[in-house]
């Protein structure tokens, strides 16, 4: 399909089609191509250890309903199954599936927000954590309908600190916790990212 | 979806977007839309941003090509733009260019990461069709002979001793928790 995308944007280039045939054009073979997609996509068979995709993420803070808040804000999410410790953020409603994701056994992601010791002695004889070398320094989100410029505005609308640019497609920020997060729409992806 | 090609188009004619970029972004909108629909995706009617899930993680270790080997042997991601300069992308899920995720895994660089008072202490990944016995040989057979957790959810290292854990959809949902 990029192929024919790319057909139709020299046409376009080269004057042989108006801008207003472009987006017809492309509208109308986006949104045909998405339902061919949706139906070949689903049943492929996976080995005992691929990963289908992130089932949650788990961050910990000294404040956990502080940080849960926040991110309910800036990213209209649900907070589900507290505990005294921690709670869920699903990136959906309950029996939604996870975007761009056709199996039926893979939940939608999920940020769980603790505030727990790590470092407390293990029960039970288990060993204790170990000391990792390595660190994830920050988190990227897909969000809908991203616009740069626009997204600046309502997070300074919403009071988030820090925020700057994160190349053409993204910005950064950061949380309560000075916690760096990224927002980006699809656009930043595996192939375009470091591309 | 029209409003969203409309601004591609005018990124192109404006030179921010180039030829092959516009084609790949247009291939990742379709997917999207296909996986969704337009009112899944569109932006929410309040303030704030509607959240579609993670896009990366960004994980800093001090050498990528041993987390690059790893990930990839290990849970199958894919490498993407690896050009030997310190780091690569590992995507999973849906592909690249239609909504996947990524962990980009790379060596420090010249500034030391940020100090924050949060972490995330580990990733869980889920894995579909999860078989318990398959998944745990398969463990064994990469040298995890004790994963801790119970059935349908299981932690293990990774070779900088970060915390990776698997899960199926019955053992690690947000909406059965406490249940």
């Amino acid at each position: 399909m990029e192929s024919f995308y790319a057909t139709k944007l020299d046409e376009f280039a080269k004057g042989k089609i108006s801008r207003r045939a472009l987006l017809e054009t492309l509208t109308v073979a986006a949104t045909t191509t998405a339902a061919t997609t949706t139906a070949g996509a689903a049943g492929a068979p996976d080995p005992a250890l691929k990963v289908a995709l992130i089932n949650h993420i788990s961050y910990n803070c000294p404040d956990f309903r502080k940080a849960a808040d926040w991110y309910s804000k800036v990213f209209n999410l649900e907070q589900v199954g507290a505990t005294k410790i921690d709670v869920a953020l699903p990136f959906g409603k309950k029996g939604e599936k996870p975007f761009g994701v056709t199996a039926n056994d893979v939940p939608l992601t999920s940020l769980i927000i603790r505030s727990r010791d790590l470092n407390a002695p293990p029960q039970g004889g288990a060993a204790p954590r170990r000391k990792s070398q390595a660190l994830v320094e920050h988190m990227g989100y897909t969000v809908a309908d991203f616009d740069r410029e626009r997204a600046k505005v309502e997070l300074k609308s919403l009071g988030v600190e820090n925020v700057r640019d994160g190349g053409l497609y993204s910005l950064h920020m950061t949380d309560p916790f000075g916690y760096d997060v990224q927002i980006s729409g699809v656009a930043n992806n595996a192939l375009s990212d470091g591309a | 979806m029209e409003k969203f090609i409309d601004r591609l188009i005018r990124d192109f004619e404006s030179g921010r977007l180039g030829r092959r970029e516009f084609c790949q972004m247009l291939g990742i909108a379709t997917a999207i839309y296909a996986a969704g629909g337009p009112e899944a995706n569109a932006a929410p009617a309040g303030r704030g941003f509607k959240g579609l899930g993670v896009n990366h993680v960004s994980y800093l270790c001090p050498d990528y090509t041993k987390a690059r080997d790893f990930y990839s042997s290990t849970f199958g991601m894919q490498v993407v733009n690896d050009k030997g300069k310190g780091r690569a992308n590992l995507a999973f899920g849906p592909a690249p260019d239609k909504g996947g995720n990524f962990l980009v895994v790379h060596n420090p660089g010249a500034n030391p990461p940020k100090t924050s008072e949060a972490v995330i202490d580990h990733v869980c990944y889920t894995i579909s069709n999860w078989d318990e016995g398959k998944v745990r040989a398969a463990l064994k057979a990469k040298g995890f002979n004790a994963p801790t957790g119970r059935d349908g959810s299981l932690h293990v290292y990774d070779p900088f001793d970060y915390d990776v854990q698997i899960g199926n959809a019955v053992q690690e949902n947000a909406f059965r928790r406490g249940a």
